[in-house]
C-alpha cells in the first residue's frame, strides 16, 4: 500500500512539474499575477509529492519489503535499522529520489523565504527550477524508478544486505553531507540566472545568495572531510585523499564556491565583479551536474564509479543544456553587469581576492584537466592515458602554498589601496615569525624537503597574520576596562562575517600542517607468529596472539599486538581484526573478508595498523603498520572550517550597506 | 582591460598551457596509458607503465604458500586475458570475477602490478542473488 502511495507520488510530481511550466508559459503571455502564484503554487506541491515518495521509500527500507527492487538489492533482515535509513542512499534510484528529495526542501525555504524579499525573481527562478526538477523526476519516473516492484515470477526471501564497509556511521553520514552541499548549489545556479536574466542584483540578492553560498560551502566541505575520514579510517591503505575521479568531482566545485565568497565580497564592498560572479556562482552547480555525469556515466576509470547503469547521455544532455542557457543569458546581458568601478592597485584587499581567485581557479583547472585528460587524450588520439597522484601534487602543492602565504596575506591588505609604509608595518611580524619557523624546522629535519619548509614557514606566517588582526581587533574592544572574557566575546561577535572568515582560514593552515606530516610517512609489510617481534620505525612491534570468535554478522581473527617505544616503555596494545561478514554462506564467493584496522592516534602521529591475511597452518599474520605524522591535524582543521563558516553564517545585527 | 586584469589573464593562461605542456610529455612519469587487455595481449615489446581494467579470471588467484602477500592472477575482459603477478596487501574485496584495476610494467605478456585496486564499496549494484524462481 506505502510503496503504491510513494509511486503515484512520483508520477504526480512528475505532472505537477509539467503543469507548473504551463502556467508560467501561460504567465509569459498573459502576465496576469494568478497564474506566477498557481505555478509557484505547483512547484511547492511537486516538492511535497516528492518528500512523500522519498518517506514512503524510507518506510518500505525498514519494513524489509522485499517485493521492491530497491529495497531486496540494498537491505536484508540482518540490515541493522539504522543501515536500512542510509541504503536509501545507496543505489542508483534511491539516490537520484534522495537527491530530489533535498533539492525540495531547498527549494521550499528558498521560495518561502528567499523569493519572499527578491520578488523580482520569482517568474525565471521558477522556470530554472522547474527544468531542474523536470530533468531529476524524468530519472526518477522512467530510468531509475526506486519503487520497481521485483519481477512477478521471483520471490525474495531475503534481501542482499549492505556491504559491510559501509555499514560505518561516517560512511552514513558523509554521502547526505555531501549531497546538502552539491545540491544547494542548484539554488546558487538559480538565483544568479535568475538575476541575470532578470536584470536585478539587488542588495538583498548579494546577501542572500552569500549566505546560501556560505551555507552550502559549509556542507561541502564537511562532506569531503567526512569522506576522506572515512576513507583513513576505514579503507585500510592509510590515506584520506587519492586524487580519484570521483573524489575530484566534489573538490572541484568546492575551489570555485570558495572563489565565489571571496569575490563576491568585492561585489557586496565596491559593487564589482558582477559578471564574474554571476560565471562562479553558475559554474559550482555545472561543475557538481560535470561530476555527477562522470561517477555516473562510468566514462573514467574510478574506484568508485557506477558503471552498470548508463546516465552519462542524460546528464551529459542536460548538462550541455545548461551551459548554453548559461552562456546564451550571460552575453545576452552582459552590458547590465558592467561597472564603473576599477581595482587599481596591486596591493588592494580587492587585488588580493582576485589572487585568491586566480589561485582556486587554477587548481580547479589542474583537477579537471587531469581527471578528463582519459576522455580528452582518446578523443585527440585515440590513447587513453591517465594522470596519476603525481600530477596533481606536482602541480597542485606549488600553487596550494602560494594560496597558504595569500590567506595570510589578504587581511593584511586594505581597502582600494594599500600605502607602503602600512604594508612594511602589517608584514613585519608575520614575515619574522615565518622566518623564526623556517629556521628551526631546517635545524630539525634539514632543507632538502622543500615543500615541508615551505609549507610550515606559510602556516607560521598566516597564523600570526591573522591573531594580528584578533589582537587589533581586541585592542579595540578593551578599551572600556571590560574583562578579558568579555572583551575577546564582544571581539569575536563584533564582526561574525570577519572573523568568521579568519577561523575557516586557521583551519585551512591545520589542514596544511597535516599534509606537512604526509612528507615523512613510513610503512612497512611484515608476517608475525605470535611471540615474535619487528622493530620499525623506532618501535617494536611484538605480536602476542590471534584469537578468534565468532560474532552476530561475521567471524573475526583478532590480533593482540604490542607497540614498545625507544626507551623500551609500553606504548600501546593494537588490535587490528580480519573479519569475514556472511561467513555462514556454503559459497566463498558470498562471504566478503574486511580488515579492520586499529589505530593508536595522537596530535603527533598515527600508528596505523592492518591485518591482511591470517596463514591459519603456520598460525602467521600479515600485517602492514604505517606511521603517518600529524593526520589529526587534518581532522581538527575540518572542524575549524566548519565551525568558522557557521560562525559566519550566523546572522550580524549589523547591517553592511556597501555599494552593489 | 586593466593591469591587474591583464596581468591575471596572463599568469593563468601560462600555467595552464603549462599544464597542458606536462601532460603532453611522454615519459614524464605524470601520465599512464590504459590499455584494454586485447591491445596489450597483442603487444610484444616491454613496456613500463600501464594500466589495466578488467576482471578476475575464477579460479586463477594463487598465492603463494610460502608468502601469503604474493599472488598472481589472471584479468579478462570478454575473451582475452593476462596474467598479473603482485606483491602486497590486497584489498578486501579482491576475488573471483572481482573487478579490478592494476598498474604497474608489461612485458612477456605478464603485468608486475605495483598498484591493485578493487571498485570500491561505494558501487553498490549487484544482481539479486537470494530468490527463488516460482
Amino acid at each position: 500500500m506505502i510503496s503504491q502511495i510513494g509511486s503515484l507520488a512520483i508520477s504526480l510530481s512528475g505532472g505537477l512539474i509539467l503543469s507548473t511550466f504551463f502556467f508560467l508559459f501561460y504567465y509569459s503571455i498573459k502576465k496576469e499575477k494568478i497564474f506566477l502564484d498557481v505555478s509557484e503554487r505547483g512547484l511547492i506541491a511537486t516538492c511535497f509529492c516528492v518528500i512523500l515518495a522519498t518517506l514512503c521509500l524510507l518506510n518500505e527500507l525498514l519494513i524489509s519489503n522485499f517485493n521492491l527492487q530497491y529495497v531486496a538489492q540494498y537491505t536484508s533482515y540482518e540490515t541493522p535499522l539504522f543501515f536500512k535509513v542510509t541504503a536509501l542512499w545507496a543505489g542508483q534510484a534511491g539516490s537520484l529520489l534522495f537527491w530530489t528529495f533535498i533539492m525540495s526542501i531547498y527549494s521550499l525555504i528558498y521560495i518561502n523565504v528567499s523569493l519572499k524579499k527578491m520578488k523580482e525573481l520569482k517568474y525565471w527562478s521558477y522556470i530554472i527550477l522547474s527544468f531542474i526538477f523536470g530533468f531529476f523526476l524524468l530519472l526518477s519516473n522512467f530510468i531509475a524508478n526506486p519503487f520497481e516492484p521485483v519481477s512477478s515470477d521471483i520471490i525474495v526471501q531475503n534481501g542482499n544486505g549492505l556491504n559491510p564497509l559501509l555499514q560505518n556511521v561516517t560512511m552514513a553520514i558523509h554521502p547526505p553531507t555531501l549531497y546538502l552541499g552539491f545540491i544547494g548549489t542548484t539554488i546558487l545556479f538559480v538565483m544568479a540566472l535568475a538575476a541575470l536574466i532578470s536584470k536585478s542584483f539587488s542588495f538583498e540578492w548579494i546577501q542572500s545568495i552569500r549566505r546560501w553560498a556560505l551555507i552550502v560551502w559549509t556542507f561541502l566541505s564537511a562532506g569531503i572531510i567526512l569522506g576522506g575520514y572515512w576513507a583513513y579510517n576505514e579503507l585500510g591503505w592509510g590515506g584520506y585523499w587519492a586524487w580519484d575521479p570521483v573524489e575530484n568531482s566534489s573538490l572541484m566545485p568546492w575551489f570555485i564556491l570558495t572563489a565565489f565568497i571571496h569575490s563576491s565580497m568585492i561585489q557586496e564592498k565596491r559593487g564589482m565583479l558582477k559578471s564574474w560572479n554571476i560565471l562562479l556562482a553558475s559554474s559550482t552547480f555545472l561543475l557538481v551536474i560535470l561530476g555527477t555525469f562522470i561517477t555516473r556515466s562510468g566514462i573514467v576509470s574510478s574506484v568508485h564509479s557506477f558503471t552498470a547503469e548508463n546516465l552519462g547521455p542524460l546528464f551529459l544532455g542536460f548538462l550541455s543544456s545548461l551551459i548554453f542557457f548559461t552562456l546564451y543569458w550571460f552575453f545576452k546581458n552582459l552590458d547590465i553587469l558592467k561597472t564603473d568601478n576599477k581595482i587599481d592597485s596591486y596591493t588592494s584587499r580587492e587585488g588580493g581576492f582576485l589572487y585568491n581567485n586566480l589561485i582556486l581557479l587554477l587548481m580547479c583547472f589542474i583537477v579537471l584537466w587531469g581527471t578528463l585528460f582519459p576522455i580528452l587524450s582518446e578523443a585527440w588520439n585515440g590513447e587513453k592515458i591517465y594522470v596519476g597522484a603525481t600530477y596533481f601534487n606536482q602541480l597542485n602543492v606549488p600553487i596550494g602554498l602560494v594560496l597558504l602565504f595569500l590567506m595570510g596575506v589578504g587581511p593584511l591588505l586594505s581597502w582600494k589601496t594599500t600605502s607602503k609604509s602600512t604594508l612594511l608595518l602589517n608584514f613585519k611580524y608575520p614575515m619574522l615569525v615565518s622566518f623564526i619557523v623556517g629556521i628551526i624546522y631546517s635545524l630539525f629535519f634539514g632543507i632538502f624537503q622543500i615543500y615541508p619548509l615551505v609549507t610550515s614557514m606559510g602556516v607560521a606566517f598566516t597564523v600570526t597574520s591573522i591573531f594580528n588582526e584578533f589582537r587589533k581587533s581586541y585592542k579595540k574592544s578593551k578599551r572600556n576596562n571590560q574583562s578579558v572574557s568579555s572583551a575577546i566575546t564582544k571581539m569575536l561577535f563584533a564582526n561574525r562575517h570577519k572573523n568568521g572568515g579568519y577561523i575557516v582560514h586557521i583551519g585551512i593552515t591545520l589542514l596544511f600542517v597535516g599534509f606537512i606530516g604526509r612528507a615523512f610517512e613510513e610503512e612497512k609489510e611484515f608476517n608475525l607468529s605470535p611471540g615474535e617481534e619487528i622493530y620499525f620505525a623506532n618501535y617494536i612491534f611484538k605480536l602476542n596472539s590471534i584469537k578468534s570468535e565468532a560474532r552476530e554478522n561475521h567471524y573475526a581473527f583478532i590480533s593482540d599486538m604490542d607497540v614498545i617505544d625507544q626507551s623500551n616503555n609500553f606504548l600501546t596494545s593494537l588490535y587490528p581484526e580480519k573479519r569475514i561478514y556472511f561467513y555462514w554462506n556454503p559459497d566463498p564467493e558470498k562471504r566478503q573478508p574486511h580488515s579492520e584496522l586499529d589505530i593508536y592516534s595522537t596530535m603527533q602521529k598515527d600508528i596505523y595498523s592492518i591485518f591482511s591475511a591470517y596463514d591459519a597452518e603456520k598460525n602467521q599474520g600479515y600485517f602492514k603498520i604505517m606511521i603517518n605524522p600529524l593526520v589529526n591535524w587534518v581532522w581538527v582543521g575540518g572542524i575549524m572550517m566548519v565551525v568558522g563558516s557557521l560562525f559566519a553564517f550566523w546572522p550580524s545585527r549589523r547591517r553592511n550597506d556597501g555599494a552593489i | 582591460m586593466n593591469k591587474i586584469y591583464t596581468s591575471l589573464v596572463l599568469v593563468f593562461g601560462l600555467i595552464v598551457m603549462w599544464t597542458v605542456y606536462l601532460t603532453n610529455i611522454k615519459d614524464s612519469g605524470l601520465t599512464v596509458r590504459y590499455y584494454s587487455i586485447k591491445d596489450l595481449s597483442s603487444k610484444q615489446v616491454s613496456i613500463p607503465n600501464v594500466k589495466v581494467g578488467g576482471l578476475i579470471k575464477p579460479d586463477s588467484i594463487m598465492i603463494s604458500d610460502q608468502d601469503q602477500l604474493e599472488v598472481s592472477f589472471f584479468v579478462y575482459q570478454g575473451n582475452d586475458s593476462l596474467k598479473v603477478y603482485y606483491y602486497g596487501i590486497r584489498p578486501d574485496l579482491f576475488k573471483d570475477d572481482a573487478e579490478v584495476v592494476v598498474a604497474g610494467s608489461f612485458a612477456d605478456n605478464l603485468i608486475v602490478a605495483t598498484e591493485l585496486q578493487t571498485k570500491c564499496a561505494s558501487r553498490y549494484e549487484g544482481d539479486l542473488k537470494n530468490i527463488e524462481k516460482i
